[in-house]
């Protein structure tokens, strides 16, 4: 049994979730909680119920969503939230007063059994979390959470947790009502007791807010909010917010009916199944293992470099409870790099993502120096300094050194090759490349470069490490610009050619924004540097020679000093406070090109780089490709990453067009031999038939 | 002493002058950037550590037990214990003599040890008749028990008092440690220019070892943004011309102690390693020097400058050290005064016969053999710190000259000395 019911003393039961692996609800479980219900409705003299679980971190982490992905049938999936909406309601008319004693993750269909009781407890232990992450996944909660969250705490905070599809800890869930009461994990049953003696709740009074006329406003202030944030190319907060804004107009079982009703249409779409899928892809990716051995968790680590990367990478594993050298030829690099970390941590304190103390401690575990200090106590050391071959191979020559044999080398070079810096270590096969993004504390992405020399279990030792990190690793091949770096930059290219053309920047930004794009490519461009931008450019050209040419306006912006946000002005000039103006150009006429044009001119060189890479077994699975600029680039996700999208648009149409772009724009187009082999056969990216 | 301690290896950060480029770290910012300094270069296994001992004189009221929290802040590990001392301007030696005093008790053989002071942050006070207004409006419930409360207070009840003040003032005889210096100045008949002429000697001599300092400094990164790596006290012969023309502080018009010749208020940090002479041996170290012996000794607190030589004296009395046997002496510059009038008290007989209760006098003090890198009045003196800091110079500068033995000795605030004796370790 998944749910059982024990007796407890003053005629109290308990009644645990306990399902063998992880607490969530699938068919079982739902089974077994219909039988508890109904033996409950048939027992007398039951003054309370407590709700609790045997697990240790989870209390219930929400609906299985593996009996999600595989369904693609709406009336089944309708009936699926309606089948939990019921168990839940009778579960919630049981007459003696019901309390949720939650530990660990309360999440999703977790949260809405919850709302069946009467009181919810939650413990303020690190692994308790409470929300509705359900839009986050295309999806909106239909097990009752969509009626009854508006109906305990109002409709604006409802709002807020179920749009932005919060998890949150049990301080500021017990803020927003969610929670009643924030007890310690070794006194929550003597709590849940006493709570569960009290009468049952009583329902919300009907609050000033709650008219027509107010949730009208409420909805149009969210609704541009959300517009803004998303693009429109999410439905499912969009559904949420509509039937949110309604329900409290509405009897129970209407909103019940609408739920289920929205759930089944979300649920089928292509957004929800790329969001789940990109879901999964990620929690595989945090387990991922590539050797049997079993490292041991690395407490010191060393960053070479106090760059933008080297410090960010130094804050972020002080912060993941590291002790780090940070390490700077020179002492004001080293204390500009201090306050990268400095600043860093601050903005977490400020947003109580930490407490002032741990913030302190971050910093503290940080130990700033431009002298040479031995490093053979640290697991691990990380080089983050200027990237040219020469000197990074004196490093490593240099590391040999300092460091012990055990130490784990890495580079964070973005593009230059990690096998040949490996051969001036004295163990190339110590060796690997650690690629991290910028901002590191906000880019969940980190490559892991296997290169030719680094031994199996030094790269089970990186890519454990990144996932202590509590990043999500994807393991490459050591080719120029791996695997985010090598697919963005044709389309940075591409970006950089159109402008040429006459193109404004705003225009080709609404483009791509419209594509799904987090950022358009110019602004991206002055947000990652000019310069940088260039450099990488010229060097992928050099290595990939069926690039096109690099386009002069790069080179140009350089001479004229504008590299880009830094400098506060690139494609855009930044000295205007609240929003970035578009560099005046004259008077210059572009040739005629629609939206779709545009789009295509940008992503299908992204589709083809891709392809090559899978090719060149650069990323082991389009898996791996999609997920990678997903994380590391934004790639539209709803579309589930660029072979995903080419899959779905389908590979012929790609290819045909990719032929017809290259009639009249450029050999570059074609499509690379890959995907025209994959046409011929007719196969798609993905082997189809998933999960 | 049966079993000797000895300095394995220390480490400093810059000594700046208040309100200057420390001032935006704590003292538990400084000393835990000298000990995660230290560790990380001296190899030192921080799981065998007995014991963590740091003077601080002015701890701050957000840090009780200061050393424990450096301790944590810098990552040793939860196990070590660590205690806080206060000796007031010998705080560094009493963390050293502590170590010294568990190595020869059989107590633990390996300590950190050290002291730190942060003055820029020694925090301003209310006036306790104020404060007790404040209690009274933090009772008063009612709107009228408030506003009565309220209207109790005057403008004079927000005028801070300055802690930094009121600790460099010795409240049992009522004196400033300034106005203690003025006495002494007095009675051994040492003019302003003479102590101004020590002053400028100080800071020639700092500048011209400056390279020699640098080699127990570690940079800092304060959050000012900016790497401080050196001491920034020091002046010039050029900077120094106006020495002169400064107002006495403790005495108008007829005072002849100056800013300029007495040390500065500064922060700053030092972290010594030591050890049992034998857990050294075994663990196969290179000590820079050997603590031979120690002494503190009391005397009369108007007169606190003098107390080096009481405490000379005492070490004299109780271990085989002798003054006139030093390659090196290194008296702290709380005053130039103070330092000119031990280097008089020493050479006389009847100083000796009436104060130290000994026939002979303690001999001369060579002026080039005392301070040979500066004192105080160049560097600064941040309390807590300095009998550390101190220590460190003289053991580095014994090696740097290769010398056998030298003594450290300090005045202290409420009439006492101390005095620690150093003996190079040859390698």
């Amino acid at each position: 049994m998944n749910v059982r019911l024990e007796d407890r003393a003053g005629g109290l039961v308990e009644m645990v979730f306990d399902r063998p692996g992880v607490n969530v609800f699938d068919q079982q479980t739902l089974s077994d909680l219909d039988h508890c219900v109904s033996e409950l409705e048939g027992r007398e003299g039951v003054k309370g119920l407590i709700l609790t679980s045997a697990h240790k971190s989870v209390f219930i982490a929400g609906a299985d969503l593996h009996s999600l992905s595989g369904e693609g049938d709406p009336e089944k999936l309708k009936d699926m939230a309606q089948a939990g909406q019921q168990i839940f309601h009778r579960l919630a008319q049981l007459p003696m007063t019901k309390v949720a004693a939650i530990h660990g993750a309360c999440l999703g269909g977790g949260y809405e059994c919850t709302l069946a009781c009467d009181y919810r407890l939650a413990t303020p232990h690190k692994s308790t979390r409470i929300g509705l992450p359900e839009t986050s996944l295309g999806i909106l909660p239909a097990w009752g959470g969509c009626t009854l969250l508006p109906r305990l705490i109002g409709v604006p905070k409802a709002l807020d947790v179920i749009l932005n599809g919060r998890r949150l800890p049990a301080v500021p869930a017990k803020k927003r009502g969610m929670i009643d009461a924030v007890i310690p994990e070794e006194r929550l049953m003597d709590h849940a007791k006493i709570w569960a003696a009290k009468r049952c709740r009583k329902p919300r009074a009907r609050g000033l807010m709650d008219t027509r006329l107010a949730m009208a406003v409420i909805r149009m202030k969210a609704s541009a909010a959300l517009q803004a944030k998303t693009g429109g190319h999410y439905p499912a907060p969009e559904k949420a917010l509509g039937l949110l804004v309604r329900t409290l107009f509405m009897k129970r079982e209407e909103s019940f009916r609408a739920e289920a009703m929205y759930f089944s249409q979300l649920a089928v779409s292509e957004t929800s199944r790329n969001l789940v899928r990109l879901f999964f892809m990620q929690e595989a990716a945090k387990k991922k293992r590539v050797d049997d051995s079993r490292p041991e968790p690395v407490s010191r680590a060393a960053v070479i470099g106090a760059g933008v990367m080297g410090s960010g990478i130094a804050q972020w594993c002080a912060a993941r409870g590291m002790r780090v050298v940070l390490k700077d030829i020179a002492a004001e690099g080293v204390a500009k790099g201090m306050q990268t970390v400095r600043n860093v941590t601050q903005a977490a304190v400020k947003r109580r993502i930490l407490t002032r103390a741990e913030g302190q401690a971050v910093v503290d575990r940080v130990l700033p120096t431009h002298q040479d200090l031995p490093m053979h106590s640290a697991e691990v050391v990380i080089e983050a300094i200027v990237e040219k071959m020469a000197v990074k191979k004196t490093l490593f020559e240099d590391l040999a050194r300092c460091t012990g044999p055990q130490t784990l080398l890495a580079s964070n070079t973005s593009a230059l090759s990690v096998t040949e810096m490996a051969q001036a270590a004295p163990d190339p096969g110590q060796v690997c490349g650690i690629h991290f993004f910028n901002p590191v504390h906000r880019m969940a992405l980190v490559e892991v470069v296997q290169a030719k020399h680094t031994r199996p279990e030094v790269l089970q030792r990186a890519v454990s490490f990144v996932q202590q990190l509590g990043k999500t690793p994807v393991v490459v091949q050591d080719k120029p610009g791996f695997v985010v770096n090598r697919v963005l930059m044709p389309y940075l290219i591409e970006a950089g050619r159109l402008y040429e053309e006459n193109f404004g920047a705003p225009e080709l930004d609404r483009a791509m924004l419209a594509f799904g794009m987090p950022m358009g490519p110019m602004r991206l461009m002055d947000e990652i540097g000019i310069d940088i931008c260039h450099h990488v450019a010229e060097f992928l050209c050099k290595e990939l020679s069926y690039l096109p040419e690099m386009p002069g306006i790069l080179s140009q912006l350089i001479e004229l000093g504008r590299l880009g946000k830094k400098s506060s002005a690139g494609f855009y000039d930044y000295h205007h406070r609240r929003k970035p103006v578009a560099q005046q150009r004259g008077n210059l006429e572009a040739s005629p090109l629609s939206a779709e044009d545009l789009r295509d001119r940008m992503v299908l060189p992204m589709i083809n780089e891709a392809a090559r890479i899978l090719e060149e077994g650069v990323a082991a699975s389009p898996e791996d490709v999609d997920l990678a600029m997903v994380l590391g680039t934004g790639f539209a996700p709803f579309s589930g990453g660029p072979l995903r999208y080419a899959d779905a648009r389908g590979l012929q149409a790609i290819a045909a067009r990719m032929e017809c772009l290259a009639e009249s724009g450029g050999a570059h187009f074609a499509p690379c031999a890959y995907l025209v082999e994959k046409c011929k056969s007719g196969d798609n990216f993905y082997l189809e038939s998933e999960a | 002493m049966n079993e000797h301690l000895v300095i394995v290896d220390g480490i400093r950060t810059p000594f700046c002058k208040m309100g200057s480029d420390l001032a935006g770290m704590s003292a538990g910012d400084l000393g835990a950037a000298a000990v995660k300094q230290l560790v990380a270069q001296s190899g030192l296994d921080v799981e065998s550590l007995d014991q963590v001992v740091m003077g601080c004189v002015g701890q701050p009221v957000d840090s009780a037990n200061l050393a424990r929290i450096i301790a944590l802040r810098s990552g040793l590990p939860e196990s070590v214990p660590a205690v806080t001392v206060h000796r007031n301007c010998a705080s560094g030696c009493e963390a050293i003599t502590q170590a010294a005093m568990a190595v020869a008790a059989g107590e633990g053989c390996s300590f950190l040890v050290g002291g730190t002071e942060s003055m820029s942050n020694y925090p301003l006070l209310f006036h306790p008749a104020a404060a007790e207004k404040f209690m009274s409006l933090s009772k008063a419930r009612s709107v009228a028990q408030r506003l009565g409360a309220l209207a109790a207070f005057r403008l004079g009840d927000f005028k801070p008092l300055i802690s930094l003040q009121m600790g460099l003032t010795d409240p049992v005889c009522g004196l400033n440690m300034g106005e203690t210096a003025e006495l002494i100045a007095r009675e051994a008949g040492l003019s302003r220019a003479d102590q101004d002429d020590f002053a400028r000697e100080s800071h020639a001599r700092a500048l011209a070892g400056r390279l020699f300092l640098q080699g127990e400094i570690v940079t800092v990164f304060p959050p000012s943004g900016r790497a401080v790596e050196e001491d920034n006290g020091i002046r010039t012969p050029d900077q120094l011309q106006k020495l002169d023309q400064l107002k006495p502080v403790f005495e108008k018009g007829t005072g002849t102690v100056t800013a300029g010749n007495a040390s500065q208020i500064t922060d700053g940090a030092v972290a010594l390693w030591v050890m049992s002479e034998k857990e050294a041996q075994n663990q196969g170290r290179k000590p820079l020097a050997r603590l031979r012996g120690y002494a503190y000794a009391g005397c009369d607190p108007t007169r606190m400058g003098l107390g080096p030589l009481y405490a000379l004296a005492a070490l004299e009395a109780k271990s085989e050290f002798r003054l006139a046997d030093m390659d090196l002496i290194e008296i702290n510059e709380a005053f130039a005064g103070q330092v000119l009038a031990c280097c008089i008290g020493a050479e006389s007989e009847a100083f000796a016969r009436s104060e130290l209760d000994r026939d002979t006098a303690l001999g001369p003090i060579a002026k080039d053999k005392l301070n040979i890198h500066g004192g105080s009045i160049a560097l600064g003196h941040p309390v807590g710190a300095t009998g550390a800091r101190l220590t460190l110079t003289l053991a580095r500068a014994l090696r740097d000259r290769n010398l056998n033995q030298g003594v450290v000795a300090l005045c202290v605030g409420g009439g006492q000395g101390a005095a620690l004796w150093l003996e190079a370790i040859k390698s």
